[in-house]
Order: structure tokens, then C-alpha cells, then sequence
């Protein structure tokens, strides 16, 4: 209860904030009111971390959607060394993004692994420096988070997909379900509570997004990878224009707030939850 | 789930499931061939005589031993609280603690910088920990609650009949009886705290106080980003959790499946 009072308390200070006109050192701040949250509705950066946001859910929730849902569901059939590949998925999620960003950025390099890949497979036309132009940046950068995270959603289908009656199964089996109707009929129906939970979690990771963005292109280049928290931080700590800061966190925080209360109702009215 | 009769079927179901998880392993090949570019093992040798490695294995693991320890305790006692006991206005609380999942750390980088050199924790561990510990809890109290709602009533009605207090049916029923999804609060944690980035960045200034993940920066700087080095770096950083992951495996799996989000 105390640690939620610490952060209920830093809302609070930094809704405070947003009012000021304010570096952080200087003794007397001037208050303007609600001018830093019109300077964000009229900025163009501001508006272009909000397309790159939904964008990003949009695209790395269904990929990891899909993908989690289909090797869940090969791995709760007869396959052999199901453990091995449990594990191999799951890894990535172990491991820092902080760690792992020098990796991928060697990987997407103009001399990396990646573009030695495509040579070797007849598409060298298509090598190019994936990390240094802004048409490719945020591609790369959603590749990263799915491979980074798809693992976590695969768990959770996972044992989701554990819970589903056998029974069922069975009898949609002598009914003469084949293997994809089995999965869109029987299995995504019993585990939507977990995709709309999910669906939530991925929401808030992506109005969240730092560390990928940060690290591996520091939201550039020419702001392509810009995402609300690496926009919040360049305010914050490098610029120091706390009050325009804390006045987009502010921003952040309503619409993580409602949008889980969107996804929330409308996955009740549909039966899941 | 599906089913594969034949044994070509069978080949095909397996040969897709390699194909997709194939992308995934990728990554993990590249960054330890990397690692081993240019002077072979001697990357290594020289990222482990680095002075400061042993200080940023010590510190990761003290923040992540105390994180996990206060996120334990109150996930547990927080779950059992908001699952079992009759507490007024507990949903309310629990919803407040909810709403705490869709904060981002950067957006309270400002008022802990103030409230920390304010308490005079700035440049400590507690910098780190404390705010750390604070955005994990919600998510595990979440995974918990769900865990010891599973678990019925009746055993605590029948020990109090027996004459135990709420406390003894804590802990001589909720403690064991909760093994599993504790080892997903502690791998869920360990992740958290082990590669938390931009906390330590920015309240551990001393170079001692730095962390495991800023071990690949410090190749960066000081030897004008050697590549190989910092790939050497980031396989010496991935090790522990990798093994922590693979011992509690296991039991991991069980504690999200008992507890999965419903």
C-alpha cells in the first residue's frame, strides 16, 4: 500500500508540474496554467508519437497474437522436444532490451547479419542500412519488440490453451473438425479472455515503449521512431523543459487509463474477461 | 490440440513449428558469433578483466535480490488480503493498484528525481528498488489474486475452527500452498529487476552503483563502440538470467498456467 502511495503521489507532483513553466533547478517556476498541454495538441511531433503508437500496437499485437496462438497450439499437440522450443521462444523475454539492442543494431547494420542474409537468398537488391533510414526504422523497431515479447504472450496461450476442456475437444473431433476449424471454433473462443487481456497489456506496453526505441535508434533518425515515452524523456532529462514533460505524461497517463477501460467493457460485452 | 494422424502430417506439424521458432533462436546465433569475431575468445578475457565487472554483477544482483524480496512479500500478503479477507472497499483498492499498471517509468523519471535527492536516496540502491519494486507489484498482485482465489475457503474456516488465527493460516497454508505462482512472481521480478535500464541510468550516477545493463554502453564509450566487445558483454550479461530461467523453468510454467489471466 505504501509503494502505490509513492506513485499516487508522483502523479499528483508531476500533474502539478504540468502547469509550470519550469527546468527543474530554477527557485521559482513560473505557473501558465494549461499552456503546455495546447503546445502538445498543436505540436507535430506530439501527433506523429500518437501514429507511431498505434501503428506499432496494431501490427506487433497481431503478429504476436497469432503467432503465440499458433505455436501454443503446436505445442499442445503430439510434437517432439516440445520443452526445447518452449524454451527458445521464451528466452528472449529473459533477456534486456538493454542487452540485446547492441545486437540487433550490429544485425540491421549495412554490413550486418541480416543484409548478408538476403544476399545469400537471391534478395540482395533488397539489403539496405535498415536502422538508418527513417522508411525502415520502425520496422525494425517492431521486429525487436515481437521478438523480444512473443514469448510472454505464447506462455500465457499457452497455459490458457491448458485449460480447455479435453472433452470438448473430443467431441468436436468425432464431429469432424479439422485442424483449422478446430482452432477458430473451439480453442480462440475458450481463450479470449486471455487475447483481450493480452490485448490490454500490449496496449499499455506500447503507450509505454522506451527501452527499444531508445537504444536502438534513440527515436530517430528525424524523429521516425519516436514513441511517447523516448519523446517524454528527451523533454525531461536531456532538454530539461520539465513542465512540457510532465504535461505529455500527463497525456500518457489518460490515455493508458482509457483505453484499458475501452478495451475492459467492450471485451465484457462480448463475454470475455 | 491438433491432430496428426499420419506420419506425414505429423513431419509437417513439426517442420512448422521449427520453421517458426527458428527466427527466434537467430538472434541469440548472431550475437554469440559476434562475440567471437575479430580476436575469438579474447574478447571475452578482456570484457571480464574489465575492473568495474564485478561491481555491476554485485549491484544487479542486490537490487534484484531485495526487489524480488519486497515484491514477495507484499504480492503475497496483498493477494491473500485482497482474495480472503473481508477488507471494506477492497475492490476499490485493488482497481487503484490496477490502474498503477499502465504507468511507464519514464513518466515518473521527474517526480522521483525530486522525491529521491529529497530523502536523500539519490545515488543509492533504494533509488532503484523502491520505484522498481512499486511497478512490479500490481501486475504479480494480479497474477496472485487470481492464483488464491483458486484456492477454497473451506481449509482456512476449517483451521480456524481448529483454533488458528488468520496469521498461522497464512503462513502454514498460503506460503506452500502458493509455491508455483511464487515462482512466477520471482521470474517475473528477476526480468523486471535485472533488466531494468533506465532507472539505474539515471539514479546510480556513481560508476560503482552501475548495473549489468550498462555494461555494453561502457564498451561504447570507452572503446569507441568495439563491436565485438559489446556483443561479448551482452552473452556475459544474458548468462545468469538464461540459467535462472531454465532452473525454474518448471515451476514458472505451473504457477502462470494455475494463475492465468482470465
Amino acid at each position: 500500500m505504501v509503494s502505490v502511495g509513492i506513485i499516487y503521489y508522483c502523479i499528483g507532483y508531476t500533474g502539478f508540474i504540468s502547469t509550470l513553466n519550469w527546468d527543474g533547478v530554477s527557485p521559482d517556476p513560473v505557473h501558465v496554467g494549461m499552456a503546455n498541454y495546447s503546445q502538445a495538441l498543436s505540436d507535430g511531433l506530439f501527433w506523429a508519437t500518437i501514429r507511431h503508437t498505434a501503428l506499432f500496437f496494431v501490427v506487433t499485437f497481431g503478429v504476436q497474437s497469432i503467432l503465440g496462438i499458433v505455436l501454443a497450439a503446436l505445442l499442445h499437440s503430439k510434437v517432439r522436444l516440445g520443452v526445447l522450443y518452449k524454451v527458445v521462444i521464451f528466452i528472449p523475454v529473459v533477456l534486456a532490451p538493454a542487452i540485446m539492442a547492441p545486437v540487433f543494431r550490429q544485425i540491421f547494420s549495412g554490413a550486418g547479419q541480416f543484409n548478408w542474409l538476403l544476399q545469400h537468398i537471391g534478395l540482395g537488391s533488397l539489403a539496405q542500412p535498415w536502422l538508418a533510414q527513417s522508411s525502415t526504422a520502425l520496422g525494425v523497431v517492431m521486429f525487436v519488440h515481437i521478438w523480444e515479447w512473443t514469448g510472454m504472450s505464447f506462455i500465457l496461450y499457452f497455459s490458457a490453451m491448458g485449460q480447455v476442456d479435453p472433452e470438448v475437444v473430443e467431441a468436436a473431433r468425432i464431429d469432424g473438425a479439422g485442424n483449422v476449424r478446430m482452432l477458430v471454433s473451439i480453442i480462440l473462443p475458450s481463450i479470449l479472455g486471455t487475447v483481450v487481456a493480452l490485448a490490454i497489456l500490449n496496449l499499455i506496453g506500447a503507450l509505454k515503449l522506451f527501452d527499444i526505441p531508445f537504444l536502438l535508434t534513440l527515436g530517430g533518425p528525424n524523429f521516425a521512431t519516436e514513441f511517447l515515452g523516448t519523446f517524454i524523456y528527451r523533454e525531461i532529462v536531456p532538454l530539461g523543459v520539465l513542465g512540457y514533460g510532465g504535461s505529455l505524461s500527463i497525456i500518457l497517463l489518460v490515455l493508458a487509463v482509457g483505453t484499458t477501460l475501452v478495451i475492459r467493457v467492450r471485451g465484457r460485452e462480448k463475454g470475455g474477461v | 490440440m491438433l491432430e496428426a494422424r499420419s506420419r506425414l502430417s505429423r513431419v509437417v506439424l513439426q517442420l512448422v513449428l521449427t520453421v517458426l521458432t527458428v527466427p527466434f533462436l537467430l538472434p541469440l546465433i548472431a550475437m554469440v558469433q559476434g562475440s567471437l569475431a575479430g580476436r575469438g575468445w579474447d574478447n571475452y578475457r578482456i570484457v571480464l578483466a574489465v575492473p568495474q565487472l564485478p561491481y555491476f554483477f554485485r549491484n544487479s544482483a542486490i537490487i534484484a535480490t531485495v526487489t524480488i524480496a519486497l515484491v514477495y512479500i507484499c504480492t503475497i500478503t496483498a493477494a491473500f488480503g485482497f482474495s480472503k479477507l473481508r477488507i471494506r472497499g477492497k475492490e476499490f483498492y485493488f482497481w487503484l493498484l490496477l490502474a498503477v499498471l499502465t504507468l511507464p517509468e519514464v513518466v515518473l523519471i521527474a517526480p522521483l528525481f525530486v522525491t529521491a535527492t529529497k530523502f536523500n536516496i539519490y545515488n543509492t540502491y533504494w533509488a532503484v528498488i523502491l520505484p522498481l519494486a512499486a511497478l512490479q507489484i500490481p501486475f504479480t498482485v494480479l497474477l496472485t489474486r487470481t492464483f488464491v482465489d483458486g484456492i477454497p475457503d473451506g481449509i482456512f474456516e476449517a483451521a480456524r475452527i481448529d483454533g488458528a488465527s488468520t496469521w498461522r493460516g497464512f503462513v502454514y497454508f498460503i506460503v506452500p500452498l502458493t509455491r508455483p505462482i511464487a515462482a512466477a512472481v520471482v521470474v517475473l521480478t528477476l526480468i523486471g529487476s535485472w533488466n531494468s535500464f533506465l532507472l539505474p541510468l539515471i539514479f546510480l550516477q556513481d560508476p560503482n552503483l552501475e548495473v549489468i545493463t550498462q555494461l555494453p554502453s561502457y564498451f561504447q564509450g570507452q572503446f569507441n563502440d568495439d563491436q565485438t566487445k559489446v556483443l561479448a558483454s551482452a552473452v556475459i550479461g544474458a548468462i545468469p538470467e538464461v540459467v535462472a530461467y531454465l532452473s525454474l523453468q518448471r515451476l514458472f510454467e505451473r504457477g502462470l498456467s494455475a494463475g492465468a489471466l482470465k
